[in-house]
């Protein structure tokens, strides 16, 4: 197993879980059903965040077979271009979605179905560029007629971070501070969820949730710059494929202070929920200080 | 003053970290430095945050034990930053941001010291301390994180 199969394993992903998370959407339009509308938003979230690993690999993967004679280098451009424009609108509707989980009380957003409809299109765009690679019987009119028109928002970003030496140093401070954001807030409502905090709700703490949320998208922007002007510094370290399992993990894990805040009303609810919470706690805390590890020990550790 | 600094550097253990080229040397210090620093930097901003009326339904009186962690994660960043100085210290001793950064550094101490007594223990209203302590953490943050730029640039 590498990186190119887990390229093909999570490369359908992204399309075919944002259409099931569009089809719930629009089945809780017109039941009026609140909790398959939750569902929705699960999906899109979660799928998401399975989009950003389905990304990387992809690079991982292109890595792997360029030494192919035969390897249409013009279709694998045009597949990866493609790919970023599809990833960007698909992880904010994922943010938007699970901003929508977060206020719970009745906030539906329009944009969440507007979007995704959106990234669902321009992803089943960028797999069927993909399929092209290897399947040259699909091959039409040859990739280069999709490469002008549209723009390519991977290769702006790379020359973005390559012509300005100011960038990367500015995106690093930037990935310190998402950092610092993303876990102390975490740490706060893993420390409550834990019972080391008391006189205080989850549902009280789990406010300051979005500061977590904004630390970690300020991390995917920077870390995708970081990634997009040195993809083989990343896709070539095993600690980077850590890290990006580990945020995975991470990021899923968000959902269950978001979703279950509510306190429970009998005793044997409470306990149970007690014991719920203190494993998600420690979980969490081990995934997030294991990101922080891998992400430091990435230049010592893995490299080929 | 430039010679006691030589000397730290060339010290068994300023040599060891900087030239043993194993895992659980300099790059596990770097590690418990970073961890230490988000957790300093991370619980304070979270806790500014409350101060400046986000998540206003915690009540402060719930978060006076979470100064405990804070402080052992200073603990942990300050050891952890004295073993790295130690590692290079003519180096960082010669470059402005260091410098830049311990002064921040203090007045973020100083702030996360002062949002305690006089606004968990006191009945000052605390927004401009937090605003103050946040500002802090970030030039001290963009200082640290920038030192190894600066230190290129310098040379």
């Amino acid at each position: 197993m590498n990186l190119a199969h887990l390229h093909l394993l999570l490369n359908h992903v992204p399309t075919i879980g944002f259409g099931f998370g569009i089809g719930l959407l629009a089945a809780s339009l017109v039941r009026d059903s609140e909790d398959l509308r939750r569902a929705s938003y699960v999906v899109f979230f979660g799928v998401a965040l399975v989009a950003i690993p389905a990304y990387l690999s992809g690079k991982a993967a292109h890595y792997i077979l360029q030494t192919e004679p035969d390897l249409a280098q013009d279709v694998v451009t045009a597949h990866q271009n493609a790919a970023m424009l599809a990833l960007i609108p698909m992880e904010i509707a994922g943010f938007m979605g699970w901003l929508a989980l977060w206020r719970f009380r009745r906030w539906h957003p329009p944009a969440v179905l507007v979007l995704s409809i959106v990234a669902v299109a321009l992803m089943a765009r960028a797999a069927n560029i993909g399929g092209q690679i290897r399947h040259p019987e699909i091959l039409g009119a040859g990739a280069f007629a999709y490469a002008p028109p549209w723009p390519s928002p991977a290769a702006m970003g790379a020359a973005f971070v390559l012509d300005n030496p100011w960038v990367w140093p500015i995106c690093e401070v930037l990935h310190f501070v998402g950092l610092c954001l993303l876990f102390g807030v975490t740490l706060l409502v893993d420390l409550q969820m834990a019972g080391f905090i008391n006189g205080v709700p989850l549902a009280a703490v789990n406010r300051l949730l979005p500061w977590a949320m904004a630390g970690l998208g300020i991390n995917i922007i920077t870390g995708m710059l970081f990634f997009l002007a040195a993809p083989e510094q990343y896709t070539q370290n095993s600690a980077f494929t850590w890290k990006m399992g580990l945020v995975l993990l991470g990021g899923l894990s968000l959902l269950y202070p978001t979703m279950f805040d509510q306190e429970q009303a009998s005793t044997f609810d409470m306990l149970h929920a007690a014991s719920t919470r203190k494993l998600i706690a420690a979980c969490s805390l081990v995934i997030w200080i294991g990101v922080i590890f891998f992400g430091r020990f990435l230049p010592y550790l893995g490299m080929e | 003053m430039t010679s006691v600094l030589a000397q730290l550097e060339q010290s068994g253990l300023a040599t060891w970290i900087r030239e043993s080229g194993v895992l659980y040397g300099y790059p596990l210090i770097l590690f418990f430095h970073t961890l230490g620093l988000s957790t300093v930097v991370g619980l304070s901003a979270a806790i500014d945050l409350r101060l400046l009326g986000v998540a206003s339904t915690i009540p402060l009186a719930s978060l006076d034990k979470v100064f405990r962690l804070v402080w052992a994660g200073f603990a942990l960043t300050a050891a952890t930053g004295a073993l790295l100085f130690i590692a290079d210290a003519t180096k960082h001793a010669s470059n402005p941001a260091f410098f830049v950064k311990l002064a921040f550094v203090g007045g973020g101490v100083a702030t996360v010291a002062l949002v305690r007594r006089r606004v968990f223990h006191g009945q000052q209203h605390g927004a401009f301390l937090a605003a103050a302590s946040l500002a802090c953490w970030l030039v001290a943050l963009s200082a640290g994180r920038l030192m190894a730029y600066v230190s290129e640039f310098i040379s």
